[in-house]
């Protein structure tokens, strides 16, 4: 008798600690942010010539590989572009190909110094390329980037 | 001397064309899909590439689908998997029109004007016409253009649970804004 009840409440202490964990588990998936880029681990380190090659190449294999992915570029900046109240860096090579960073909201700040010429690294997610039909050349973006001090 | 004569209209011509098309590459599309339920299917991509052609009227749009960053990773998720857009199988959103009242707007003169714009919107892999209003900006040499519309998803072939109960909007809202400066 004594042990029958221990079980009930054992079963019912299991139920609320699951139903607890779910919730918890919800709450966290939904209210869950992007965490700052500069703090991340790179699962990629390729110069901004090597990428475009390599989606130049083949962009499906290439967006397999890199989409998704944080990689750090290095290459040197051919043009600075305005977006929004933010800007937009970008690494062009020899045939006008490029690959342009977006960055996050709290390294906006440190992308505003950088001059065209200036030889960087920025580290960011890669949302992958393609062929630009309207410019004729292959471009691959990145989102919430951030610069390597 | 012909030749050379006409080599030098070629180039002539050459360099008026591509003179007219503007295009840039860090132009701003917005999606909002929030629902009093829900406010977190919403996202903004910088680097659409865009061209207008103010002879012609020509507007062309190309948005990487997986540029849309969102603030939570699980709806940015959601937004590029099988049942939403699919991005790994249709990486690329596309958009070519026009401008259907070029007579009312006069790029060589500054001033706000409002701009209609016709074309086919690729989205999803599904080919569909769109209309929607905007206006073009002309300042100094800088042409803008913006617009705000809203699209209905089950036209692009995107449904799904989150979709049908009401967590996230049937027609989201699309707003772009380009700056060709």
């Amino acid at each position: 008798m004594e042990t029958g009840k221990f079980k009930k409440k054992n079963i019912l202490v299991a139920i609320v600690i699951v139903a607890l964990a779910g919730v918890g588990l919800v709450w966290y998936l939904f209210t869950e942010k992007f965490g700052d880029t500069s703090k991340e681990a790179a699962d990629f380190t390729v110069t901004a010539t090597a990428l475009i090659s390599e989606f130049k190449k083949n962009d499906s294999a290439a967006n397999k590989k890199f989409a998704e992915k944080i990689i750090t570029v290095t290459g040197i900046v051919t043009s600075i572009e305005p977006a929004d109240t933010a800007l937009n860096l970008k690494m062009a090579d020899s045939t006008g190909s490029y690959v342009i960073f977006a960055f996050q909201q709290q390294h906006i700040a440190e992308a505003k110094a950088i001059k065209q010429g200036d030889k960087i690294s920025v580290k960011g997610s890669c949302s992958g390329g393609a062929y630009s039909e309207i410019l004729e050349t292959e471009f691959v973006t990145f989102k919430r980037c951030a610069l390597n001090q | 001397m012909k030749k050379a004569t006409l080599i030098l209209a070629l180039l002539v011509t050459g360099a008026t064309i591509t003179a007219q098309k503007r295009t840039i590459t860090s132009g701003i599309i917005k999606f909002d899909a929030t629902t009093s339920q829900d406010a977190l299917p919403r996202a903004e991509n910088k680097t659409v590439i865009a061209a207008i052609d103010p002879k012609s009227g020509g507007i062309a749009f190309e948005a990487i689908i997986k540029s849309f960053s969102f603030a939570n990773p699980m709806m940015q998720g959601h937004f590029n998997s099988i049942n939403w857009l699919d991005s790994d199988k249709f990486p690329i959103a596309t958009f070519k029109g026009k401008i259907t009242n070029l007579a009312a707007v006069n790029f060589s003169k500054e001033g706000i004007y409002p701009a209609e714009v016709t074309g086919d919107l690729t989205l999803h892999g599904i080919v569909k016409p769109l209309t929607a209003k905007g206006t073009v900006v002309i300042a100094g040499k800088s042409i803008a253009l913006t617009s705000a519309f809203t699209i209905k998803v089950e036209d692009y072939g995107i449904s799904g649970k989150a979709i049908e109960a009401g967590k996230v909007n049937k027609e989201p809202k699309i707003s772009v804004a380009v700056n060709f400066n």
